[in-house]
């Protein structure tokens, strides 16, 4: 993760390490849970139906692991909306070249409709491999519930493919 | 839900047989997570960034690998999951999500589980790929 190292056919902003967003807020919806989990095949009612969830000790449906993407790339597309870069566009992703190297979710509550989060992003660093043929981007962002606090945190590295 | 405390290293999770990956699946997940990366719906996006065809999100996979350890487990008790994109899954590959227990270990009193996990794709031709390799993290109290 060293920052200063520079590749000639690097196309991340490597200026952006140490950045750390101000919070963009989400709203969590039952209806976007349950399209959610729909397609990943999950049919578990606690993600459809709210008396089913509440019958489970829950307040309402609840999110599936792999949500905290939809509240990461969806206040992306707030920003943008608003005319403001998201976290992609400010570390300069291609989507042409871009692929998934490693992501990691570390639970400590969970998400439920209803919900008002919000999220921060802090870019950890960039880094080269095989020789310059890949360049790394290493993110983290935190989901936080005003009152609940931190409930999941993501660990993320995505990967341009340069040769 | 299983019960954990006599769960063992070795002992595998019931799979989960996600099926084939169609295109119309990938419009459906691009929807639905948010992510709206042209390369896995727009086959012409795809074939001038230098690609044969779109290629499925690694979230999806991923979303379909947690579901091993939460139909297992029960979603309260998962504490972590991660995993590494090991290759591309291409649109029309049969995915299957496993599992299997690597170690018990206690973590602050509490008794845990880690479990290894895998995407595994078969292609139309037959050929084979292992496109997730992860873990998870679970309570086993």
């Amino acid at each position: 993760m060293d920052a200063t190292s520079s590749n000639p056919n690097g196309l991340f902003n490597r200026s952006t390490k140490g950045l750390i967003t101000d919070p963009v807020e989400f709203q969590v919806e039952a209806g976007r849970i349950s399209f959610f989990a729909e397609t990943l095949g999950e049919r578990n009612p606690i993600h459809h139906d709210r008396a089913a969830a509440q019958a489970a000790g829950h307040p309402d449906v609840v999110a599936p692991p792999t949500f905290a993407i939809v509240v990461d790339l969806e206040t992306g597309r707030a920003l943008e909306r608003q005319g403001k870069p998201s976290v992609l566009a400010r570390i300069g992703c291609d989507y042409r070249r871009l692929l998934h190297g490693e992501e990691r979710y570390d639970y400590h509550g969970a998400i439920h409709a209803g919900d008002r989060l919000s999220i921060t992003t802090e870019v950890l660093g960039f880094e080269d491999k095989k020789g310059g043929a890949l360049e790394l981007a290493h993110l983290r962002s935190e989901i936080r519930h005003p009152e609940r606090g931190l409930l999941v945190s993501i660990t993320r590295s995505l990967v341009h493919r340069l040769a | 839900m299983t019960d954990l405390t006599t769960a063992q290293p070795g002992d595998r999770l019931p799979p989960v047989a996600f099926g084939r990956i169609t295109r119309q699946i990938l419009a459906l997940y691009a929807g639905a997570s948010g992510d709206h990366n042209p390369v896995h719906v727009d086959l012409d996006f795809a074939r001038k960034a230098g690609l044969d065809d779109v290629f499925a999100h690694g979230m999806l996979s991923m979303g379909v690998l947690a579901r091993v350890v939460t139909g297992w487990a029960g979603q309260d008790r998962v504490v972590s999951v991660s995993n590494r994109f090991m290759a591309i899954t291409p649109v029309g590959a049969n995915l299957t999500c496993s599992g299997e227990v690597a170690e018990r270990l206690d973590i602050g009193g509490v008794p845990h589980l880690r479990v290894a996990l895998a995407a595994d794709v078969t292609l139309d031709d037959g050929r084979t790929a292992r496109t997730l390799a992860g873990e998870a993290l679970v309570r086993a109290d």
